[in-house]
């Protein structure tokens, strides 16, 4: 509608304002050394900039520098570790200047929602990271950089497939059935985190290397201007940008080659071992004999690999005339562990910062693009070859019965005496990978332009318009052939799909800020406007090989919603020292009918810096102490497959799904369930933070402490009987908490000239508890079974349960012998009703740790450094289903079929016959500490005068890990399957080296 | 004040323009396959595809076949399919199936050891009550003042008021099943708009009332007896229910009314069903075209897909060492479901060790050198690679049997499938390229040649078997039947135990024993054991060696049909699947023997009523003392049934005979597998309590008795708590 309009004007107003003449002032020289404070030592490299332009300068090796500026230039000297400090010339002169190390500039500025803040007025919790900060190594997703670094923010990996995805929970999440991801904003853009068709990771369109900050808003009160989508915490990125100093041209290369390793499989019995198990545990069974082949197949080893990867990044920064401008390029190969995965991505990045009118405009252009293709390996495999019988081979036959030699496609596999597959045994997991043939290729375009406009005519006043859109496009295609085994009767596979995901936005605020020094109080008023249009359009072709009308479908699924907001923040400094928040957005979402469509969330929030009262002022001790405290709500709509859950709808059924009036097929017509008044979900969130600063800062805590309560959840639960068109319904219901402490730590035990030593510590704890489920309010209502597990049919370990955290684990209470060995089908009677049924499962341990922490440290001696950084989770348990599934000899021979199959070794812990799916025995403890990398490098320094400096680095990443867990791998985080371990990819340990040059 | 003018004016104007954009938060579905209430019932077509649906809910899961758009969550989509769900209450709980997966608390069901917080009970539960609530839906959206405001007129309204009547039979049919699973339930129609409200709950004897006024109500506006569509429900299909509410509804409200059923069967019995003439057929892929079927659930192997329903009835008993293509899969078996003792002792009533099955000979024949015999008896063709004989010793010497069906035949040798080196002959000798052999007679002749020796011999044949396990003795023969479609000699026949061998033509010439007991035969073998007395089908396969043969104990009774070859009578372990007889009667064959279109899904339609079931209904409410009906019409009924049973008048019954207690059990022989017997087994008295027990009934071995709490279900405890109108069935 309007919005083609809108752009239009904003383009005429841009060019008119750019066309004006531009003025300069009166230019003069400054010029002279840096020196350390503590040693008189000179320091080069030291960044000088003209405040509030584009133009500064470095000094050279011996501390010099010279620079032309205006008349009245304020010139801002800056180096890492060190306090910056700024200096107002008026006249041509020589300035030296000795600089001290301390650990954070006052000044430092960290972005939040439509707006900076300084840090020391932040009255939020609001942590933030720059490019310095990040975990180093075998980088693939930009979540990957904060692993472990931010207190409350758990990012963890979905696994060792290639791309790195990652999912990213604030504080815990606020939703059961809801979206729980945080809102990513990239430079201003909030983006759409739901999943592209074909693509590895949410974020893959960002290359990492081009990540200049990383803001993490954790409260209500610093979310809350994000209203609707705010309720997971905010992740805002922002990506570097164009060069900043005299120098005019700059080129900056990083890369690296990595060994991706799988550190550790599943132990299950080798060829001759279970050979010599299954004549034991068969003797009289006429026939199992047989069937046993002759090899010593390692399954696990034969779809594994050692994996090669590399990646290039290239970055050309400079500025042509007025506008500084950023390109890069990145390249990244990675092949996965996992037999045949791959994935090859290119990404482009473009930033232009330019400013009119001596700073009146600033214009901040930004353009990513992404080019993904990738060979995905069917990861079932992974399950299949701790299955499969090791006394088979890969290829050749060793099976009588197996008469028909190069039938399917030459593998091995199990056959009935007719030559068929037989469907229910497992499937040669070296052939699942070889036959499958799964690519895609993706890519995706996320720009934006926003325009910053300090009205001429009343400067105080600056007008902010943003324009951004993330359009994808992407496609794939899998195929397996007619006589691969496990697609023997489906005739094959041949599905392919596209998808085209547009999503558009549009932000416009004021901002109003004045300093009435009169009495002393500093005012920063916002308000704004935002619309953001998400559009979709998924087409499916699922068919077999060659495609044949009797099994082909096409799936097409096309949706848009439209979110509208208006917003504003008040932000009041009464002397410098007692600070005001409040913000209020009023979000509108296309989801929710007429009459429920509009959630208002406020938010208000206070601080106090106590250092800047006098009694604290010229501590020499004491060099930071604010108070925080905050209140605010914040809203969820997103329930992700579902975005018309007011409306009722009829689904038409596929072609499998037919009914038969006569000699006629029919399509039917199901009325789906829905509810007329379902509304926002809403977070209140209060928070009571304290930052302290001791030493000049260096050392550094903040503590927080926060209470987050959902009400009116969106929820998928059931409902009464007969009151609606299914028995579980998108509806608000339910309530739930969550609770818990943060504390940051930062402290530089070594600051010389020569030794550098930066130690950062955080911690956090939370308990989540679901307070309300249903609307009835019944203290007997026994919870939602979730948690769905491999085995079995229908099998779940989990509840939602009042007065416990989501996901608690729901099972039998297993009775132990005298020698503390597990007794088979045994369990306790909880309800002591003289018989084992479901009233006897119980709550035992959540998959949610109750305690994480993330430690990191770097050491630097001249042009050495050494960097390593870890995280732990604690009180976190998990259920082992490779072992409840795999560990009972009942695995070993089937009848039905016949065949045979591995089980693992861990089975002589229990000896357990039969699978004893729901006893508690597989619910683990999963606590762990990981250290996530090391790293050594050294930089050469320049190799060239003043120029082209080298560095070299060796990484390891996925060091190790420390745990109980009898597992693969204690931390498991699928989204889905929290807390179920089912053969996940494993993580890889991978070996690094890297090389960055700079011009 | 002019700058703060500037700033008033782009402000509002801004406002006015952004205030503008809102109206984009009023988007309607852009996908062309969402369909709002609108669009589906602007014509009479769309009425019938959601009319589609309302059947489709005791067929499928979903909107995507087998499974992924489920109808109702919180439960596997297998699990959660109408069918399934019904099979696993009216089935799992009884005598007539076990099943050995693990999955949740399925194992409970049969044990009678279910709570209220069961996954199983509460897919049925809400299973039915979507159904309800479905058909509520459509019955709401199809009352005549909404086909008037939709433009709905002429033949095409009275489609859809014929529509409106099937859905409220659908509905009544959803109704009995909670009435009969669950008791008193929460109650909802077509008054009741999808929302949040908590429904009242219905005692038993007042949802009676309503299904019984429902009935009437329905009656004149639905079609005649099989005057529908295949697959929609007609009169008979309302009267089969109403006989089944009226049969049982001493246990639902206390009063008999036993009148009220034969009522209904005589209606039905009078509609023009006519019984199958094969009782196996009523199970097979194209039961469609059976005339005894009055209600069916469809299924198609690749139209109508699902993990429930005949799938599970099919694959869910294949295991072992049974075969998935016997039954028309080209998928393995699910290994899980099995029958009892006592329902095998239905068919064998003195079995006591198993039926016994003689060793199963190898499936493939080994490729002996053959001869081809091309003949007028076969068209003259030599590549016919069914009528040959082969040389076993792989040396001059060829053996066979060949089947003529008519007189005055003529044929010859061919050393290859062609006509290159062929042999005629008479008197014995083989010429090459000589004259064709005449035979004369018809039968079953042995064939033998040596090719060195030039010389051949036809000798006709007619099978016996003899010894003293059979009915002669070691001096009379008893002889076998020749069945030409499976070129095999059988019979059945009651043996004793001792030993019997097979021999032709009345004498020692040319007969066949078993060395080693291995289901091979050699000329002048040893006799072949009868461990057992009982009713034996004896099958020999002549032909070409290796001859075979099966030996197995049989009913005269068609109906038994189980799978024992590998499998224990007794079960020991309910989690292992070769403990206990599978049950053969569900197949994805048709009548010819062709598999089904799918080799996943079977094509095969359940029959949810059905005439011998009428019959048998009506023969007891006479015995339990209803009016309207006779005696002699019971027993006819009955003996109908038998006849077909027997393929003769061998199992007729007397009326002495025709008590309860035979009629529990024969509904039992005719209906197993068919979900009646849950129902059956509450009205005879002997469900739960001590009066019956079965193997691991009570979670006991040998059986043991429960509660008569569990003779209906728990309402679920989810829904106990979410609905605080409802109150939960005694001892739960």
């Amino acid at each position: 509608m309007k919005k083609r309009v809108l752009w239009l004007r904003y383009l005429i107003l841009f060019f008119a304002l750019a066309s004006a003449s531009i003025a300069y002032a009166q230019e003069i020289t400054v010029s002279g050394k840096v020196t350390d404070a503590t040693d008189g030592s000179l320091l080069p490299g030291v960044t000088i900039a003209v405040k509030n332009t584009t133009t500064g300068t470095v000094t050279d090796i011996d501390g010099k520098y010279s620079i032309k500026v205006k008349k009245d230039a304020v010139l801002v000297f800056s180096y890492v570790g060190y306090m910056a400090q700024e200096i107002t010339v008026t006249e041509p002169r020589t300035l030296d200047i000795s600089m001290s190390v301390g650990t954070k500039s006052l000044n430092e500025v960290v972005v939040i929602g439509y707006g900076t803040v300084k840090k020391s007025d932040a009255t939020g919790s609001v942590a933030a990271l720059s490019s310095k900060d990040f975990n180093q190594g075998a980088i693939q997703s930009p979540q990957q950089l904060i692993v472990g670094k931010i207190a409350g923010v758990q990012v963890t990996t979905t696994g060792g497939a290639p791309g790195g995805d990652a999912i990213i929970r604030i504080r815990g999440g606020s939703s059961i059935n809801a979206n729980n991801d945080p809102l990513l904003v990239v430079d201003g853009v909030a983006i759409d985190n739901a999943s592209t068709s074909g693509a590895r990771s949410t974020l893959g369109m960002l290359n990492p290397d081009d990540i200049e900050t990383y803001t993490v808003l954790k409260d209500a009160s610093a979310t809350a201007i994000y209203g609707s989508r705010a309720s997971n915490g905010v992740i805002i990125i922002t990506t570097k940008k164009g060069a900043t100093g005299a120098k005019k041209f700059g080129l900056e290369y990083s890369g690296n080659i990595s060994i991706s390793t799988v550190p550790k499989t599943i132990g299950v019995y080798n060829g001759d071992d279970f050979r010599a198990l299954v004549l034991q545990r068969y003797p009289n069974t006429p026939g199992v004999d047989t069937l046993l082949g002759k090899s010593n197949t390692d399954w696990q080893k034969q779809i594994y690999k050692t994996a090669i990867g590399t990646d290039h990044n290239l970055a050309f920064t400079g500025a042509v005339s007025t506008m500084p401008y950023r390109v890069s390029i990145g390249y990244s190969y990675q092949d996965g562990t996992l037999l045949t995965d791959n994935m090859r991505r290119t990404t482009l990045g473009a930033t232009l910062n330019p400013t009119f009118f001596k700073n009146y405009l600033k214009v901040n252009i930004n353009a990513k693009y992404m080019n993904e293709k990738n060979k995905f390996a069917d990861q079932s495999a992974i399950g299949d070859a701790v299955a499969f019988d090791p006394t088979q081979e890969v290829y050749a036959y060793g099976n009588k019965a197996q008469t028909i030699p190069n039938a399917y496609g030459g593998f091995w596999a199990w056959l009935q005496p007719n030559s068929d597959p037989v469907t229910t045994a497992t499937t040669n997991p070296v052939a699942r990978l070889k036959l499958t043939d799964d690519k895609s290729t993706v890519s995706r375009f996320l720009g934006n332009a926003q325009f910053d406009y300090k009205l001429h005519f009343f400067p105080d006043l600056r007008v902010n318009l943003n324009l951004g859109m993330d359009y994808s496009w992407s496609k794939g295609a899998k195929y397996v052939p007619t006589y691969a085994t496990w697609q023997y009767v489906n005739h094959g596979v041949s599905n392919t799909y596209d998808q085209t995901k547009k999503n558009s936005l549009l932000d416009f605020y004021l901002s109003y800020m004045k300093d009435v020094k009169s009495i002393s109080s500093k005012f920063d008023v916002m308000a704004g406007y935002s619309w953001q249009h998400f559009w979709v359009n998924n087409n499916n072709y699922n068919g077999n090989v060659p495609h044949d009308s009797a099994h082909a479908d096409t799936i097409i699924v096309k949706q848009e919603y439209y979110l509208v907001s208006f917003y504003g923040r008040f932000n009041y400094t009464f002397k410098n020292r007692y600070l005001l928040t409040a913000t209020l957005r009023d979000d509108g979402s296309s989801r929710f009918s007429k009459s429920k469509r509009w959630g208002l969330f406020p938010s208000v929030a206070l601080g106090w810096k106590i250092n800047d009262e006098k009694f604290l002022r010229d501590s020499k001790v004491v060099s930071q102490l604010k108070l925080r405290l905050g209140w605010g709500q914040t809203g969820q709509q997103d329930i992700s497959n579902n975005w018309y859950p007011y409306l009722p709808i009829y689904t038409q059924s596929d072609r499998f799904s037919m009914y038969q009036f006569g000699n006629v097929w029919y399509r039917t017509l199901r009325p789906d369930a829905y509810d007329p008044n379902i509304k926002w979900e809403t977070t209140s969130t209060w928070n009571a933070g304290i930052d302290l600063g001791f030493l000049k800062d260096r050392i550094t805590a903040s503590v927080d402490y926060f209470y987050k309560n959902t009400k009116d959840m969106l929820n998928f639960i059931p409902v009464p009987a007969g009151t609606n068109l299914s028995n579980y319904v998108w509806t608000n219901v339910g309530s739930m908490n969550n609770t818990g402490f943060e504390f940051t730590l930062d402290v530089k035990p070594i600051v010389t000239k020569d030794w550098n030593w930066d130690i950062g510590f955080n911690a956090t704890t939370y308990k989540n508890k679901i307070t309300k489920l249903n609307i009835s309010d019944d203290p007997n209502y026994p919870g939602v079974m979730v948690g769905g597990i491999a085995g079995g049919v229908g099998n779940t370990v989990q509840i939602y349960k009042v007065g416990y955290p989501i996901n608690s684990f729901y099972v039998y209470q297993q009775v132990y012998d005298k020698n503390d060995n597990p007794v088979e089908g045994l369990y306790v009677d909880r309800n002591g009703d003289g018989k084992i049924t479901p009233a006897d499962l119980y709550c035992y341990k959540s998959p949610n740790p109750t305690f994480t922490f993330g430690v990191n440290t770097r050491l630097t001696y001249k042009k050495w450094s050494l960097a390593a950084s870890g995280h732990a989770n604690i009180g976190n348990y998990m259920y082992n289903n490779v072992e409840a599934n795999r560990a009972v000899y009942a695995n070993i021979f089937r009848a039905n079929g016949p065949w045979l199959g591995n089980v693992t070794t861990s089975v002589t812990n229990t000896g357990f016959t039969n699978n004893q799916y729901l006893s508690d025995y597989y619910v683990q403890n999963a606590s762990f500490f990981k250290l996530d990398y090391l790293s050594l490098a050294y930089n050469f320094g320049n190799l060239v005068k003043n120029t082209l400096n080298l560095g070299i680095s060796f990484t390891v990443n996925n060091v190790f890990t420390i745990t109980k867990y009898k597992g693969l791998d204690p931390e498991v985080n699928l989204g889905s399957t929290l807390g179920i371990d089912n053969n996940m990819y494993p993580r890889s340990r991978v070996y690094v080296i890297g090389v960055s040059l700079k011009l | 004040m002019k700058r703060i003018l500037k700033i008033t004016f782009i402000v509002t104007a801004l406002t006015l323009f952004f205030a503008s954009c809102v109206k984009d938060l009023n988007t309607t579905p852009i996908n062309p396959k969402l369909i709002t209430p609108e669009n589906a019932y602007a014509t009479a077509a769309g009425y019938k595809q959601v009319l589609a649906k309302c059947y489709a809910g005791l067929s499928v899961s979903g909107q995507q076949g087998p499974a992924g758009t489920p109808d109702i969550s919180g439960i596997d989509e297998g699990f959660g399919e109408y069918l399934r769900a019904y099979y696993y209450h009216q089935e799992l709980t009884t005598d007539e199936a076990v099943v050995s997966w693990n999955d949740f608390t399925i194992r409970d069901l049969h044990k009678q050891n279910w709570g209220s917080g069961d996954v199983y009970v509460a897919a049925m539960y809400y299973r039915i009550f979507y159904q309800i609530s479905l058909c509520n839906e459509f019955i709401r959206e199809s009352q005549d003042s909404k086909l008037d405001s939709r433009g709905i007129s002429g033949q095409d309204k009275i489609n859809c008021q014929l529509y409106r009547a099937e859905a409220r039979f659908l509905r009544a049919l959803s109704y009995w099943h909670a009435i009969d699973l669950f008791g008193s339930v929460p109650f909802v129609t077509e008054n009741d708009e999808p929302g949040k409200f908590f429904p009242t709950q219905i005692s038993r004897a007042d949802l009676f009332t309503y299904i019984e006024k429902e009935i009437v109500a329905i009656e004149p506006l639905l079609i005649d007896a099989r005057a529908n569509e295949y697959g929609r429900a007609d009169k008979g299909a309302l009267w089969t229910l109403a006989a089944k509410l009226y049969l049982n509804a001493e246990v639902y409200i206390g009063t008999p009314k036993y009148t009220e059923c034969i009522t209904y069967c005589t209606k039905v019995i009078g509609a023009g069903y006519t019984l199958e003439p094969k009782y196996k057929n009523l199970f097979l892929a194209d039961n469609n075209t059976s005339n005894e079927i009055i209600f069916p659930i469809e299924y198609d192997g690749f139209k109508t897909q699902t993990w429930g329903g005949t799938t599970f009835l099919v694959l869910g008993g294949i295991g072992g060492s049974m075969v998935p293509a016997d039954y028309g899969m080209g998928v393995s078996g699910w290994g899980g479901t099995r029958t009892t003792k006592p329902i095998v002792q239905l068919f064998y009533p003195d079995l006591k060790n198993g039926l016994y099955h003689s060793a199963t000979p190898p499936k493939n024949t080994k490729a002996y050198p053959l001869v081809y015999c091309p003949g007028s008896y076969q068209g003259w063709d030599p590549t016919n690679t069914s009528t040959v004989i082969a040389s076993k010793a792989s040396d001059s010497k060829y053996e066979g049997y060949l089947y003529m069906a008519n007189t005055n035949q003529q044929f010859k040798f061919c050393t290859t499938p062609s006509w290159d080196h062929n042999f005629g002959g008479t008197n014995g000798t083989l010429v090459p390229n000589g004259d064709n052999i005449n035979v004369a007679d018809a039968g079953y002749y042995k064939v033998n040649i040596d090719t060195a020796a030039l010389t051949y011999s036809v000798v006709k044949t007619t099978w016996a078997v003899i010894g003293d396990a059979t009915p002669g003795g070691w001096s009379n023969d008893t002889p076998m039947a020749y069945d030409a479609a499976s070129n095999t000699w059988t019979i059945t026949v009651d043996l004793v135990k001792g030993g019997l061998k097979f021999r032709a033509n009345g004498g020692w010439d040319i007969n066949y024993g078993d060395n080693g007991a291995n289901g091979t035969l050699e000329e002048g073998g040893d006799n072949i054991a009868i461990p057992e007395a009982g009713t034996y089908l004896i099958t020999m396969k002549l032909g070409i060696p290796d001859y075979t043969y099966i030996l197995s104990m049989h009913s005269y009774d068609h109906r038994a049909m189980f799978w024992s070859d590998g499998q224990n009578l007794e079960i020991n372990d309910v989690g292992v699947f070769t403990d206990g007889y599978a049950v053969t009667k569900f197949k994805n064959l048709t009548q010819a023997g062709v598999a089904g279109s799918s080799p996943q899904f079977p094509d095969t339609d359940f029959p949810m009523f059905r005439l011998a079931d009428v019959y048998l209904m009506y023969a007891e409410a006479v015995l339990r003392g209803g009016g309207g009906g006779s005696s002699d019409g019971a027993l006819g009924y009955v003996n109908a049934i038998r006849e077909r049973a027997y393929g003769d008048q061998a199992g007729n019954i007397t009326s002495a005979q025709l008590t309860l207690p035979f009629i529990l059990n024969e509904r039992g022989r005719e209906l197993l597998w068919e979900c009646q017997r849950r129902t059956d087994l509450v009205r005879f008295g002997q469900f739960t309590s001590g009066s019956y027990v079965w193997p691991w009934k009570g979670g006991v071995k040998n059986g043991a008795p429960t509660s008569a709490m569990y003779n209906i279900f728990p309402i679920p405890s989810s829904d106990v708590s979410a609905n605080p109108n409802l109150k939960q069935n005694p001892g739960y």
